[in-house]
């Protein structure tokens, strides 16, 4: 079981889905920086498509997203869905890129909001646009409105990938976050997956929710095993009601605390190991067969916007309202307001709007927080101030958190939980800011 | 012109094959024969309006026009396939006829409001869809081919699957024997390669006794493992 020092997981810090972290991102990005991103891009590429509506809207969730409501507000996303994604297959031609794409991953909100008509229709846009054969499709799922209609098109499609927002079986935390949605309902639709020959499924859960015991998660872990997800990701809840109005209608009174948090993680990992998951990353796991735990044990993990990934691409461009892209030297956010989305993209403008520009010593300080995060050795030689940083992190090696052999940072067993602990002293926004960030464990 | 759905040529396969008779009638209010000339493209009323289409006969190509001027074909479509994939003036896609062709035309919103209330027909309706999507991908990976020969070779293989469809009978395996319904040119533009290319490779399959071409527009594949085998 892992130790608890508590005074490594005082301070908050981010999730590190990208470095720059989100929260360093700035207004005053347009069109031209797309398109001068786009401009640059020499290999094979990722989409990522965002579809920011739900059936219903759960109280805890961080994402941007919407009611699915009225079917013309849908169907007025797509069309501009559509839009831009012929001008950034425009412009990506125009500059004689390989056009094809690395994947196509579906997120939100629910793509399962959409009707599967419409979502074969996006999909026959993409191959249009794009000239892409549509190699590897991943996509997110809410178990709740899932059909069978869904489930057939998806394995039709041939589809590799896909995730269930479980959160929690247990159903009186169920109804503390407005996520009511029977343990037969997830069985339903795993086996309909399962029918349609969806090679792997992965299961979000979370640890640290209001009223969950330790019990409560065990058992959710239990029923959870009992399906075989290929993968699970396990997340700790962040409340964070100033920053979410949504959270403000949960009763955060019993809340566990930090020390309960904490042998949540500890509890569900070790639960999850004994059941024959590989883990991946801080927070990830896998069956050792699923391509995400390979990835994990060579060496080959990535961290993006998505969590941990066997994405080998450096490029991921983000297509939808509030979508992230990812590019070597420049990070991307379209326009959040699905409203101001649909004006810019249908008038034939890209729609970033805000974004960071990442330097050689981002690039160095990324590539040593990823490495962190994905539990493998990191040369931290290629800083110039790599000594100082080392004496940093001298309370999580003397505690046997990590190793450090000369410039080589390398985890240990028990790593996982202070990971985010030890990668925040390579982020150098993080020194002077004080803004908020979700507790590491 | 308006449909007449009982003496329709397509009728046992089309997508409206799920459907009764009064349905047929309401389904006959909503649509339109139209009849293109070979080398017309369809311009559709109204600037933003979607159209789906039942192929009644004739060959179609779907196009879409790239950045630098270039078109890209990015599907053709046969008697009983059924156009679904949304084109029109929005979305910068252009359906031209190859050979004279008869459609039968909805506004994609009028047809999917229908397809809604028949539960039958919208199912048809995503399992077309579907194979369109599949059809997409597969004519990317065509062209994707890397040599001429490939791209030349899949192209007869895949005439010979999908013109047996021709007419209302039941699916009897591929072709031995069929006539292109392109001349020379339109193959050559299809594909992305020149007249002369395409010429010599149809006389390189003759030749090496893979094809005979017995006039200008017939076909017949002689060995058909070979022909797979050049296609990649």
């Amino acid at each position: 079981m892992w130790p608890y020092f508590p005074e490594l997981l005082a301070v908050p810090v981010p999730r590190y889905t990208s470095y720059p972290t989100a929260a360093e991102f700035q207004d005053g990005f347009g069109d031209a920086d797309g398109a001068n991103a786009l401009a640059q891009v020499r290999s094979s590429a990722s989409l990522y498509i965002h579809i920011p509506y739900c059936e219903k809207i759960c109280w805890y969730c961080g994402c941007n997203t919407g009611a699915a409501g009225r079917t013309s507000r849908l169907n007025a996303y797509l069309t501009a869905l559509d839009a831009e994604l012929e001008l950034v297959a425009a412009r990506l031609a125009a500059q004689g890129a390989q056009r094809d794409l690395a994947r196509i991953s579906f997120g939100g909100g629910s793509p399962n909001a959409i009707t599967p008509l419409a979502f074969v229709r996006l999909l026959d846009r993409i191959v249009t646009a794009f000239g892409s054969i549509l190699p590897h499709i991943s996509v997110e799922l809410d178990p709740r409105g899932f059909t069978s209609h869904w489930a057939g098109m998806l394995g039709s499609i041939g589809v590799a990938q896909v995730s269930f927002g479980v959160q929690t079986l247990a159903d009186h935390v169920q109804a503390r976050i407005g996520r009511v949605q029977p343990r037969a309902t997830i069985a339903q639709g795993v086996e309909m997956l399962r029918a349609a020959a969806i090679p792997s499924i992965n299961f979000d859960l979370m640890y640290g929710l209001p009223g969950q015991t330790l019990g409560d998660l065990i058992e959710t872990l239990d029923g959870a095993c009992a399906m075989r997800p290929e993968r699970i990701a396990l997340f700790g809840y962040a409340h964070v009601p100033d920053m979410f109005a949504r959270q403000r209608r949960i009763d955060a009174s019993d809340l566990p605390d930090a020390a309960l948090r904490f042998q949540m993680a500890a509890e569900g990992n070790a639960f999850l190991l004994a059941a024959g998951y590989v883990p991946v990353g801080f927070d990830h796991f896998a069956l050792p067969h699923d391509p995400l735990a390979k990835a994990a044990t060579s060496g080959q993990l990535r961290r993006n916007f998505q969590g941990f990934t066997d994405d080998s691409a450096d490029v991921l461009i983000g297509v939808g309202a509030s979508a992230i892209s990812i590019f070597p030297d420049i990070l991307l956010q379209n326009e959040k307001n699905a409203g101001r989305y649909r004006m810019r993209v249908t008038g034939g403008q890209l729609a970033s709007a805000r974004g960071v520009r990442r330097d050689a010593d981002d690039a160095i300080r990324a590539k040593i927080i990823e490495d962190i995060l994905c539990l493998r050795a990191s040369d931290l030689s290629r800083l110039d101030e790599w000594q100082a940083l080392a004496d940093a992190l001298h309370p999580f090696v003397e505690r046997g958190l990590a190793q450090l052999d000369g410039a080589v940072l390398s985890p240990t067993r028990d790593s996982a939980p202070y990971a985010r602990g030890m990668a925040v002293l390579f982020d150098r926004h993080r020194r002077t800011s004080a803004r908020q960030f979700s507790q590491a464990v | 012109m308006s449909i007449a759905c009982d003496t329709c040529v397509v009728r046992n396969r089309a997508i409206c094959s799920v459907l009764d008779t009064d349905e047929l009638v309401a389904l006959n209010r909503i649509g339109r024969t139209r009849t293109i000339s070979a080398g017309q493209t369809l311009m559709w009323e109204g600037e933003d309006s979607a159209l789906v289409a039942n192929v009644l006969d004739g060959v179609l190509k779907l196009s879409t026009g790239t950045e630098d001027g270039r078109e890209q074909i990015v599907g053709i479509v046969y008697p009983a396939d059924f156009i679904g994939r949304p084109f029109g003036a929005r979305a910068q896609q252009t359906v031209t006829a190859l050979t004279e062709a008869r459609v039968c035309v909805f506004a994609r919103g009028d047809f999917d409001a229908f397809a809604r209330e028949h539960p039958a027909l919208e199912h048809k309706l995503l399992q077309r869809t579907l194979t369109e999507l599949d059809r997409a991908r597969h004519w990317m990976l065509l062209l994707g081919r890397k040599s001429a020969m490939e791209k030349m070779a899949s192209f007869l293989l895949e005439m010979s699957e999908r013109l047996v469809q021709n007419g209302c009978t039941p699916d009897a395996g591929p072709l031995d024997r069929f006539a292109l319904p392109f001349g020379r040119q339109q193959i050559a533009d299809i594909l992305g390669l020149t007249i002369e290319t395409v010429s010599r490779l149809l006389t390189k399959l003759k030749n090496d006794g893979v094809i005979d071409l017995p006039s200008r527009r017939e076909v017949t594949i002689l060995q058909r493992d070979i022909l797979r085998h050049r296609a990649g």
